[in-house]
């Protein structure tokens, strides 16, 4: 469908704009500096393409306005007409077609200035030679500057054209001036027509929009024709004639029967009869306005006969539409004031307009194949079976007391809209679960449970199959239940084999009472080993008894036993000796004050006693008997070995220590200095 | 009466809803207004539940269903089948179907009687849609598509096929179904009808493109309001070879 929209045409520039807009736009995009000591032919190269660029884009804004303004030819008739009385086909072409001059002078001027300019033998030349063409470009545009200033202004006026589709079902509204045509149109659209009680307050077309049948309808508000020659007629009135003339539309004629507008009877009579060729083929319809003033009845005699013999005219072209001559349409009245037949009007101007459309479209080609869509096919009964609709009991209720008012159910809507709108409220999908009980709606369900999927092992006959098993065991634990009882029996002990268990049980707590106190003294005393003391008799207090025996005094040599013994006791690990020898050496020195004898003893004790719990690592190459190696070299190899077979090969192709490297790939001995002789590789 | 809806800008709200006579099924969005839009007009009456299908919202296009059963395909998740069966009256069967063509919602079209499917449907499926939704099955064609439940939609009172289905199939589909059919369109000339809207005994919803003259041809033929589908070439006739031709 063509669209005729001028709202898109592009600004037109004045003639002083235009040139600057051209020369700077060169002055940007083409290179500035030239020298004099440059080769003559880059020079020339540097000049031409100055001047090319310049003609490239002169010729090209040129073209566009010429591509973009409408060829009054090519558009629609009503368009074409319309444009034609607003701004003159004459001049428009006129200066559409200077334009295209223009396009080609400049094109030529820069053909022959391109063409100097390969014979410019020095700088200042060509540049002089730069200057005369674009000088006469520009000359030329200026000369053009009336046109341009007239295409700007008819674009601007163009753009503000109501968007007529000519192919649309229309309803055009025409009469002499002040008779009510406006009022009609803002009352069936949405249209807002200035209404004014002179004549020719409408002064341009206007379009609104109406339904009727689910389709739409554009009318159009056409200015009042005064009757009076063609020749005569100015360019207001002349705006109805083309619209009139062009487009296929019903035509309302407005007659003004009270005579309020200035205007009589007979004198609208005369217009309907001089411009009644313009209806020809199109759905007429005479509307008389203003019946609150002036009732269609109460009309003298030749008024009526007037009108009458209109009515009469417009049957005619039903008549050669091949319509019925008794159609009651053709005669309305109505009172834009009181509303009164305005929508009679509306709607048998659109039943007209649709008659005379679809009887036109119905003969066309393109009927045949939507034939289709106009046709309901009703099933032919293939078998006896009912297959009745479904409608839920409550949705006939509703639609039997559709009267009263439904209250108002309280949508997921309006609670997202309480709870802080989209994306902050989430409704919960469990609110209207149908479950056998409400509180397990919000039952949190597991997907998987051990590893397996929940979902697997859902079944919903699980209760019945729960009381099935319950029933089965049931049956065993009956059948079973003597020999359950048989073995409770034999847990039943005589008085004198409870006695008996009493005392092994009391025996056995006993003895692991005597181990546990054992477990706990053994560590805390110094131990000799088994083999010397099969007796268990050298304890401390014997060697001090036996020292003391002797004449000597034990004490230090207890506290020695006992200070050891408790050395030993919970060490933890620390660090290794090697690492602090010194420090182990310097507490062994003696402080020899002796003021705290107890912790001095015990000081030192622990020092000593630390040297020697402490092993020193193994060096990694010793051999130790019963590991099967020759010697430390061996054992070096098949460390080595085992840990080569630990580490994982590297498949991920990443770059590792077995790829070849280049260490540099641009060594700068080799790229830098000067070259005197030999090539780049050998130096 | 048929509501014009959208669902999040897109027009095509038969993709993201399933519409039956016992419970309607409508995608998760990311606002309330679709849903509350069937909401409104269903929720006095069937259940309107929010659900995805293999974790999407093309619902309407997934699965297939009438008020009798609902068939699932086999992407779906056991935690929206559980769903579904929770939200489900007893009565409807939910089942899933392990057929390679997962799009059931666009191979299967039916009314609570009757059922057209796409005609390399399995054997097995086929036997599940008979046992499930309780319809007579029948392979199809609409208008040369073989995806039949894109371009049909039909409830037990009328049907919408695609718009260059011809006079003849139109009485052969329309003794098939046993409902009176139309060639038609949505959404401003759609031809996927089944996309564009859902419909069930009582109430319908189009994409909020459709026209006026669209949706007039809807509600008579699907008997959405007093109007017959006999004024589709009585009363609108005019109109609609105005608009069409």
């Amino acid at each position: 469908m063509v669209q005729y929209n001028f709202k898109k045409i592009t600004v037109v520039p004045s003639c002083k704009d235009f040139i600057d807009i051209v020369l700077s736009r060169t002055q940007r995009q083409t290179p500035t500096v030239v020298h004099k000591g440059y080769a003559i032919n880059r020079i020339r190269q540097f000049y031409m393409r100055k001047v090319r660029y310049t003609q490239e884009n002169f010729s090209e804004k040129l073209s566009a306005i010429i591509l973009e303004f409408p060829r009054l030819d090519d558009i629609h008739p009503f368009y074409g007409d319309l444009l034609h009385v607003l701004y003159n086909k004459d001049h428009y072409k006129l200066a559409l077609g200077q334009i295209n001059t223009a396009k080609n002078i400049i094109t030529k001027i820069s053909k022959d200035y391109v063409k100097l300019l390969k014979y410019g033998d020095s700088l200042y030349r060509c540049k002089c030679l730069k200057v005369a063409a674009l000088g006469r470009m520009s000359t030329v545009i200026k000369r053009i500057g009336p046109s341009l200033a007239y295409l700007e202004q008819i674009r601007q006026h163009m753009a503000r054209l109501p968007s007529i589709d000519p192919n649309e079902r229309t309803i055009l509204i025409c009469g002499y001036p002040n008779v009510g045509k406006s009022s009609f149109i803002n009352k069936i659209t949405r249209a807002d027509v200035d209404v004014q009680p002179y004549a020719f307050t409408t002064k341009s077309l206007f379009v609104g929009h109406t339904d009727y049948k689910y389709l739409r309808y554009q009318v159009i508000d056409t200015p009042g024709i005064l009757d009076r020659p063609f020749e005569d007629r100015n360019i207001i009135e002349m705006c109805s004639i083309t619209a009139l003339a062009h487009l296929r539309s019903a035509v309302l004629f407005f007659l003004d029967i009270s005579g309020s507008c200035g205007y009589t009877i007979a004198q609208q009579a005369a217009l309907f009869h001089s411009i009644k060729s313009l209806f020809m083929n199109k759905p007429l319809i005479i509307v008389c306005n203003k019946i609150d003033l002036q009732p269609l009845d109460a009309l003298p005699e030749e008024d009526r006969k007037l009108v009458m013999e209109m009515k009469s005219e417009a049957a005619k072209t039903i008549v050669a539409q091949g319509g019925d001559v008794k159609d009651d349409n053709v005669l309305l009245s109505m009172s834009t004031l009181t509303e009164d037949g305005v929508i009679a009007v509306k709607n048998a101007a659109c039943d007209r307009l649709l008659d005379q459309r679809v009887q036109i479209k119905m003969n066309s080609k393109r009927m045949s194949s939507c034939l289709n869509r106009f046709h309901v096919a009703e099933p032919k009964p293939r078998d006896n079976k009912e297959r009745p609709p479904c409608i839920p009991q409550a949705i006939l209720e509703a639609r039997a007391k559709k009267s009263a008012e439904k209250e108002k159910r309280k949508l997921e809507k309006d609670l997202e809209e309480e709870n802080g709108g989209a994306g902050v409220y989430s409704a919960s999908l469990k609110k209207h679960y149908i479950l056998a009980n409400d509180e397990w709606k919000e039952d949190i369900m597991p997907e998987i449970l051990d590893g397996h999927n929940v979902y697997d092992f859902v079944d919903p006959d699980i209760l019945q199959r729960l009381e099935e098993l319950e029933h089965e065991e049931g049956m065993r634990m009956e059948s079973e239940g003597v020999e359950v009882e048989m073995d409770g029996l034999d847990l039943e002990l005589t008085p004198e084999e409870k006695e008996a268990l009493a005392a092994i049980r009391r025996k056995k707590s006993l003895m692991v009472q005597e181990h546990r106190i054992k477990k706990s003294t053994a560590e805390s005393r110094p131990i000799v080993p088994r083999k010397f003391d099969k007796d268990r008799k050298f304890t401390s207090e014997r060697m001090g008894r036996q020292l003391s025996s002797l004449g000597m005094d034990p004490s230090a040599a207890i506290d020695r036993v006992r200070g050891r013994s408790l050395s030993r006791k919970g060490r933890k690990r620390d660090r290794s000796l090697a690492n602090d020898d010194n420090g182990s050496e310097a507490m062994d020195v003696d402080d020899g004050d002796g003021s705290n004898k107890k912790m001095r003893i015990r000081s030192r004790s622990r020092s000593m006693s630390m040297s020697r719990s402490r092993s020193r690592s193994r060096p990694p190459g010793e051999v130790v008997p019963g590991e099967g190696f020759k010697d430390s070299a061996q054992k070096l190899t098949a460390l080595k070995i085992a840990k080569k077979s630990v580490k994982m090969r590297n498949k991920d192709a990443r770059r590792g220590e077995a790829d070849r490297v280049i260490p540099n790939l641009k060594p700068k001995h080799l790229f830098s200095g000067k070259r005197s002789i030999g090539k780049t590789q050998r130096r | 009466m048929a509501t014009r809806v959208q669902f999040e800008n897109s027009c095509e709200v038969g993709v993201f809803s399933k519409l039956t006579n016992a419970y309607c099924l409508v995608a998760i969005g990311g606002s309330e207004n679709f849903y509350s839009a069937y909401e409104a007009e269903l929720a006095d009456v069937i259940p309107v539940i929010k659900t995805s299908i293999a974790g999407t919202r093309i619902i309407g296009r997934l699965c297939a269903g009438n008020k009798n059963g609902l068939l699932l395909p086999h992407n779906t998740t056991d935690q929206e089948l559980h769903h579904l069966r929770n939200c489900l009256p007893d009565q409807v069967v939910v089942q899933r179907v392990d057929e390679r063509l997962s799009a059931l919602g666009k191979c299967v079209a039916c009314n609570d009687h009757v059922a057209l499917t796409h005609t390399d449907l399995d054997r097995e499926t086929e036997e599940l849609i008979a046992d499930i939704l309780g319809v007579e099955v029948f392979r199809q064609t609409i208008a040369g598509n073989i995806l039949v439940g894109s371009y049909c939609t039909f409830s037990n009172r009328g049907g919408l096929v695609h718009p260059h289905t011809s006079v003849e199939d139109l009485d052969e589909l329309s003794t098939l179904l046993q409902v009176p059919l139309v060639a038609g369109t949505v959404n401003r000339g759609s031809e996927v009808i089944a996309a564009g809207m859902t419909v069930n005994d009582w109430t319908g919803f189009c994409g909020s493109d459709t026209t006026a003259t669209e949706l007039s041809v809807i509600e008579s033929v699907f008997k959405l309001r007093e109007a017959q589908p006999s004024s589709i070439v009585d009363d609108m006739r005019k109109s609609l070879i105005d608009s069409f031709v």
